[in-house]
């Protein structure tokens, strides 16, 4: 095939934004290419600046062996089916193709013959005298195909044509977009940032992010061997999970070393690993790569999805105390007091600095009087040290009505799980019945009340809790000792599957060694 | 939809006594005898015959639409490159530009006339060059807004697919900018030439004493000699004339549309 277009070392820049970092393509005769990526990565800017509509601020585009960065847009031999048609409201479908040939000055039977064949080409014989704005979407659409194809370009342009019709259409117009560039026989460049459109019309998909191509390569190539894990997360629905390869074909990830197909990377090297979710078999859980639980469900049609849960999060189990408050009364003052015993981590005395404020709201201390009206705290005095052990804390009034609850010193428990890198701290603690009844929500407050946190043992960025188990029914507790236990988010993988499983269920994986895809790290934007 | 048709009612009942009222009341004048009371009318037609009838009311007719013509063609000559010329210019400046052009518009019209009274009483022009000088500058405001309008409205992405489609700046305005603007023009002549055909003030106090319009002669008619159902007559057939210049400048745009 010969080369018709070559963008070089293209680079835009908007506003002292840059677009387009410097971006090399070449695009060849007769192919179907599509430029795919989200909004604002660049793909339609690339598009105006070969139409001629925009000028980049470097580089030179070189089309038919001609450097046309100083023809303008009018002289191109280059169309474009625009994202919203722009067909000229004032003109019918006849004068709204023919209008390219008239600014020709072509001869009115050659004109005639011309734009009936284009009707026909696409599906609107009969249409000539229509008005077009009372055409439908895909008509129209119809209409800014055949305005562009009558003048024979070499290059159609198009500039997500399909973005403004309803799914059922758009697929019809997929596949009657592809049928007309495989009978006219030119190259179509095809802007959009739907991957199934890009999988189901191109010969050649170029994937930009962010002002640059990711990857260049047929449909194929680009969802069975994406370059990178954003190319991998674009196209298709992906599992990704960090990897390392330990030498060529032998990767090594969730403490496994699995076979694989990928070679040439260094020893040892960080890698993403990608497997689609299509490619697991689920099996007996013994006959598995991997077991774990079925987390979710979901009818898709052909297939369910499935979130399978192949290892817990790394997980503390704490006591929750519910013992219910007594008030304390001052008759005299007409008033009363209450407070709940409470934990306190032994590191937060010394790190966190903490004020009556904190103790008074870690007791949970109130006061209120005969008419239910709040009273405020005046005074807290305490024999806390900074060693483990049971202090006494004492929570007053200026009227003295005063109550005294034990405070539990301890020393920090933390796991830590270094194979995932995570560390979980919780503390037990006292409770009222009434407070667990009025929660609102009861894992988001025991998270609170626990002080649960999880965090990275590396960088020490926080780590979601995702998962609080307990086994008690928050409108009818009872006094007791119960167990709380808070949970990072384990590894999970989609997978699609033609079987039904129901939550819960105990499932093996399989996969082979071909089902697994070997990346690249993608390398940190400067 | 019924609700919202009753809350039209009142607007219903002030066109019905301020506007259909009058003009029956015109028709009733130019149709009728001189000395009418409530009870007897005496129809007769000879009003319009009076008009027809004499060669000086006929030149005053013809005065009018000749003048009324020419204010709208220039108006529209210089009228349509302004408003192309604005649309063209950034948002800011587009308003800016508006307000500078709708700014005179606030000051009475009398006022303005006035003025142009001072400046060309000094010169040798005729008193119809001076009405025509006059009739431009007051009703220019109303073509350049009209076809500004229609021009800003235009989708700028129909001219890059003219572009686009091989015609260069001059024929992409030839074939996308100046069809779809023919709605703007169409208001933009029917707003300057209405007034233009009926304006009395501006013949007067810049045409000096000797030059009447049909507008003039209306308020002559009503005014001075007290003669209402000639002035009727006279109302009725100015308004005859302009609606049928308006349909056939609707049937003007129609068939354009279609081309």
């Amino acid at each position: 095939m010969r080369k018709l277009i070559e963008f070089r070392n293209i680079v835009k820049k908007f506003d002292g934004q840059i677009v387009l970092k410097g971006v090399n393509l070449n695009i060849y005769e007769n192919e179907f290419v599509t430029l795919l990526g989200p909004s604002g990565c660049g793909k339609t800017t690339l598009l105006r600046i070969l139409g001629g509509f925009l000028e980049q601020d470097e580089g030179t585009v070189i089309f038919d062996g001609q450097c046309i960065d100083n023809v303008p847009p009018y002289k191109r031999e280059i169309n474009t089916v625009f994202q919203r048609y722009a067909l000229f409201p004032h003109l019918n479908v006849y004068e709204n193709i023919a209008f390219g040939l008239r600014i020709k000055k072509t001869g009115e039977d050659i004109i005639s013959q011309k734009v009936n064949r284009m009707l026909s080409l696409v599906n609107l014989e009969g249409y000539g005298k229509r008005n077009v704005t009372k055409l439908s979407g895909g008509q129209q659409q119809r209409v800014a195909i055949a305005r562009a194809l009558v003048n024979e370009p070499n290059v159609l342009l198009l500039d997500e044509p399909l973005g403004a019709l309803d799914l059922k259409l758009r697929k019809e117009m997929q596949r009657e977009l592809k049928r007309i560039q495989q009978e006219v026989g030119i190259t179509f460049i095809y802007v959009t940032h739907d991957q199934e459109e890009a999988l189901t019309m191109s010969d050649k998909i170029v994937v930009m992010n962010a002002g640059s191509i990711e990857q260049i390569g047929t449909p194929l190539e680009i969802y069975n061997e994406p370059a990178n894990a954003y190319v991998a997360r674009f196209i298709g629905e992906s599992n990704i999970v960090d990897g390392v390869m330990v030498q060529d074909y032998r990767v090594r990830f969730d403490d496994k070393t699995y076979e694989c197909a990928d070679f040439g990377f260094r020893p040892d090297e960080p890698v993403d690993v990608l497997i689609r979710p299509e490619d697991f078999k689920v099996v007996k859980p013994r006959d598995g790569v991997m077991r774990g639980e079925v987390k979710s469900v979901v009818f898709k049609g052909v297939h369910y999805e499935l979130m399978v849960e192949t290892r817990t999060g790394t997980s503390k189990t704490v006591k929750m105390n519910v013992v219910a408050q007594h008030d304390i009364v001052n008759r005299e003052a007409g008033e009363k007091i209450s407070a709940n015993d409470f934990y306190v981590d032994s590191d937060d005395l010394i790190n966190k600095d903490m004020t009556d404020q904190d103790f008074i709201s870690i007791a949970n201390a109130q006061a209120w009087d005969d008419e239910n009206r709040d009273i405020s705290l005046t005074h807290v005095s305490h024999n806390i040290e900074n060693r483990p052990g049971i202090y006494l804390i004492t929570f007053g009034t200026e009227k003295k009505t005063e109550v005294t609850v034990k405070v539990y010193v301890v020393h920090p428990e933390y796991v830590e799980d270094p194979r995932h890198n995570i560390g979980i701290s919780a503390l037990d603690f006292f409770i009222t019945p009434d407070e667990i009844m009025e929660s609102m929500a009861i894992s988001t407050d025991l998270k609170t009340w626990a002080s649960a946190e999880a965090w990275n043992l590396q960088d020490d960025s926080p780590v979601e809790i995702t998962d609080v188990k307990f086994d008690f029914d928050p409108a009818t507790i009872q006094e007791g000792s119960y167990d709380i236990t808070f949970a990072t988010q384990g590894r999970e993988y989609k997978v699609e599957t033609t079987s039904a499983h129901e939550a819960g269920d105990r499932v093996g994986l399989s996969f082979g060694p071909d089902d697994i895809h070997v990346m690249h790290k993608e390398v940190a934007d400067a | 939809m019924k609700s919202f048709f009753r809350m039209s009612y009142p607007y219903i009942l002030w066109i019905a006594i301020f506007i259909v009222a009058p003009m029956f009341m015109i028709l009733l004048y130019a149709v009728t005898r001189s000395g009418n009371d409530t009870l007897t009318f005496t129809f007769t037609l000879d009003n319009f015959a009076r008009f027809f009838s004499d060669p000086d009311f006929i030149r005053v007719l013809l005065n009018s639409l000749r003048i009324a013509l020419f204010t709208t063609i220039f108006c529209l000559l210089i009228g349509y490159p302004a408003a192309l010329l604005i649309a063209n210019l950034s948002d800011r400046a587009q308003t800016m530009m508006l307000m500078l052009l709708t700014l005179p518009m606030w000051i009475n019209m009398l006022l303005k006339t006035y003025a142009w009274r001072g400046i060309l009483l000094s010169t040798d022009f005729g008193s119809e060059f001076k009405v025509f000088i006059g009739m431009v500058y007051d009703f220019l405001p109303f073509m350049i807004i009209q076809i500004h309008t229609a021009i800003a409205k235009l989708d700028p992405n129909l001219l890059v697919a003219a572009y686009d489609l091989g015609a260069n700046k001059w024929r992409s305005f030839l074939k996308v900018t100046l069809p779809l603007s023919v709605p703007g023009i169409i208001s933009g002549i029917t707003l300057v030439f209405l007034p233009a055909v009926s304006s009395f003030v501006i013949p007067k106090m810049l045409g000096g004493g000797d030059y009447v319009l049909i507008g003039n002669l209306i308020e002559i008619y009503f005014q001075q000699t007290g003669d209402w159902n000639f002035g009727s007559a006279i109302s009725l057939i100015m308004a005859l004339i302009i609606i049928l210049a308006m349909w056939a400048t609707k049937k003007l745009d129609r068939s354009a549309q279609e081309d």
